[in-house]
């Protein structure tokens, strides 16, 4: 349960291994923090890293939790509740892929599932249990990358704007219930991910994203950007014609 | 059922629940009966409570409004009073018949359920203890849908001393057998001491407690925090008083101003605090006869006046600790300084002996209450910080003022709290009464 400074007493971080997500786990507040699930393909791995950021008195349960296995999404949801309240779940499930190109259908499917698939299948399964204990905040990471497809990323783009458009639609769904979806949509972000990339224009490193990620889902807002700037930057990609665009975005 | 967004009066927690208004105890029953709902149900009365007690998020909460039953016994000072009648309306009704409860809280707005599950205490601890001394019965709806009375002696001794202060977690509170004291005359003769610090504060309270059946201080939270004040003592009026020609001619009833509904803004900061405990400190005081009504419950002159902190709410941070650890009070005092925590309220009162309630709070010592506007930067790290200080000194903080409290730190305040655990289990193997504070401090 959330006490009177809404610092959480268990949260969930599903794709553990995530810089983003541990950042936002190191930015939420610990004082009240007692149970933190470790959802990951190697919770291992993960909770080595959290232990370092999380106080020793936060138990860390490990979840292994393989992407592709949808069949096993609703026995690792079941673990989150078994107990507790779960206050807060962090959905930072995702992988870039290998720049695929469009022939090579097997890489793009690994995106499509990781990102969108498990995503989203796991998101609707958290809501349903936090409809039935009454509250709850799940936060998803979307991407800048969703906002218009580009010929270099419109593989990872479109299972960003899948979750995207579920974690919207869902969000609507949940008002009244004291369920509350918040969307993070970060543009490129510096971590082990993206190490070999060229920069993007407004790259922020994973602590920032962490911290505006708190910030939202303080807010009560359901959409946010990192950095904040990105929010205007879509509203103008999104009202450029065609042949700008396509310009602009294959330099 | 209606589902509807509730909070405590600290108005830092907010929570969805189904809201039932039963009309009948036939009603009630039926829904105890039900297969029911998985995260329970707790009752409520006028919602005083400052944190999550009353609250019960995605669960049912009970209105107790319809338990209004007043019946006053003749010849003798007992009352059966229904758990969903307010103190204010007890007191005027024993009035009328030159009676009074023994106990009242610093406002007249808390239903008789919520005072038993409480246990509140007031001003009058030290001579009178807590409310459960005046109780001398309880009618509890249990989850097997069975209705028992409850005696603080006998063979239901157990389940009376565990309901009290026990935060609604054994049952129902459907109503109570109370013993009034006589009350010739509904007024006060008050006596006010200006204290220059908190060292004079604790020296007139003390020598006070022996001479007054009411004590209490008002401590000013804002400046240099030295815990200047007024220290209020007073006696009722009896009819050999030497000032009986004075007394009001009837029941004087405080005018009660509502508080506007400012739109989240609060208007809590150091500045508007510093000139209302300014000029609260240098007020002229009372040395006189008082309507009871005001001296008791000096808080109910401004109707929702929690509304004051805005949208993010207050805290009550009150707590008890021994005697001898009055260096604890000014190392309190010196974190709310550096914290920058100016309030209006700060409480100060030593307390007398405890009740037998597993989970009664008072106990003998000073009980310190501050409301503390929840925006303050650090404050929650300060708070756990105290807390575990004041475990080591043998302290408690009250559960009905709680909103934040660590779970780990109840056992150490509660030493009971294991025994009351059992009993409680014991009278709802169901698991039926439930709340956001007893999922938070992990209770049941």
């Amino acid at each position: 349960m959330l006490n009177a400074f809404h610092s959480p007493q268990s949260v969930a971080l599903i794709g553990a291994t995530s810089e983003i997500g541990q950042s936002i786990l190191k930015a939420l507040p610990h004082d009240n923090l007692e149970t933190c699930f470790v959802v990951a393909r190697d919770p291992k791995r993960a909770s080595n890293s959290l232990k370092k950021i999380l106080p020793s008195r936060t138990k860390l349960v490990e979840i292994n939790f393989q992407a592709e296995q949808t069949q096993s999404h609703k026995e690792i949801i079941d673990q989150l509740f078994a107990e507790d309240d779960l206050d807060i779940a962090v959905i930072a499930a995702g992988v870039l892929g290998n720049n695929p190109d469009l022939d090579e259908a097997s890489n793009a499917l690994d995106v499509m599932v990781i990102n969108y698939v498990a995503s989203a299948h796991l998101m609707l399964l958290i809501a349903e249990k936090m409809k039935l204990q009454g509250h709850g905040q799940i936060e998803v990471i979307s991407s800048f990358a969703q906002t218009r497809p580009r010929v270099d990323n419109f593989v990872y783009g479109s299972s960003k704007a899948g979750l995207d458009f579920m974690a919207r639609g869902l969000s609507d769904k949940l008002k009244g219930t004291g369920v509350s979806i918040c969307i993070l949509r970060p543009g490129f972000v510096r971590t082990r991910m993206t190490r070999l990339m060229p920069e993007a224009p407004f790259t922020v490193n994973s602590d920032l994203v962490g911290k505006l990620a708190v910030k939202l889902l303080k807010s009560g807002e359901s959409v946010g950007y990192a950095p904040p700037i990105l929010k205007w930057v879509a509203l103008v990609f999104k009202l450029l014609p065609s042949s700008i665009f396509g310009k602009i975005s294959n330099r | 059922m209606r589902r509807i967004e509730s909070t405590g009066w600290g108005r830092t927690l907010h929570s969805v629940s189904s809201e039932f208004e039963p009309r009948t105890l036939q009603e009630l029953q039926e829904l105890i009966g039900d297969k029911g709902n998985p995260r329970g149900v707790i009752a409520h009365g006028l919602r005083r409570s400052y944190g999550d007690s009353s609250l019960n998020i995605g669960g049912v909460s009970v209105d107790a409004a319809f338990l209004s039953g007043l019946t006053f016994h003749p010849d003798s000072r007992m009352v059966t009073v229904g758990a969903g009648v307010s103190m204010r309306t007890l007191e005027r009704a024993s009035l009328e018949r030159q009676l009074f409860p023994p106990v009242v809280p610093g406002t007249g707005l808390v239903s008789i359920g919520g005072a038993i599950a409480a246990d509140i205490h007031g001003k009058s601890h030290h001579t009178t203890g807590s409310f459960s001394s005046c109780v001398k019965r309880i009618q509890l709806l249990y989850s097997d849908g069975e209705i028992r009375d409850l005696f603080p002696e006998g063979p239901s001794a157990n389940h009376f001393w565990t309901t009290v202060g026990g935060l609604g977690l054994t049952g129902i509170v459907l109503e109570a057998d109370l013993e009034l004291i006589h009350m010739n005359e509904p007024s006060v003769l008050v006596e006010e001491t200006r204290v220059n610090n908190l060292e004079e504060m604790l020296t007139v309270l003390s020598s006070s407690d022996a001479n007054y059946q009411h004590t209490v201080a008002w401590i000013d939270l804002s400046g240099d925090f030295r815990g200047r004040g007024v220290v209020g003592k007073g006696n009722y009026v009896s009819h050999d008083s030497t000032v009986e020609k004075t007394l009001p001619a009837k029941i004087k009833e405080g005018a009660s101003l509502p508080f506007p509904k400012i739109s989240g803004i609060s208007l809590i900061n150091k500045y508007t605090v510093r000139a209302f405990n300014e000029m609260w400190f240098r007020k002229p005081l009372t040395n006189g006869i008082s309507s009871i009504d005001s001296f008791m419950h000096p808080l109910d002159r401004i109707q929702n006046w929690n509304r004051i902190y805005g949208a993010r709410g207050f805290l009550q941070y009150q707590f008890v600790v021994p005697e001898g650890n009055e260096d604890f009070l000014a190392h309190v005092l010196q974190v709310m300084k550096d914290l920058g925590a100016a309030s209006f309220l700060g409480v100060l009162k030593r307390f007398g002996e405890s009740s037998p309630g597993h989970l009664s709070f008072p106990k003998p010592g000073w009980t310190l209450a501050l409301d503390i506007p929840a925006h303050i930067d650090n404050l929650e790290q300060a708070l756990n910080s105290l807390d575990s200080q004041l475990c080591a000194r043998d302290g408690r903080i009250y559960l009905i003022k709680d909103a934040r409290l660590k779970p780990e730190f109840v056992p150490l305040m509660y030493p009971r709290l294991e025994e009351w655990r059992s009993i409680r289990n014991n009278m709802d193997p169901r698991g039926m009464w439930q709340s956001d504070q007893s999922r938070r401090l992990k209770l049941c």
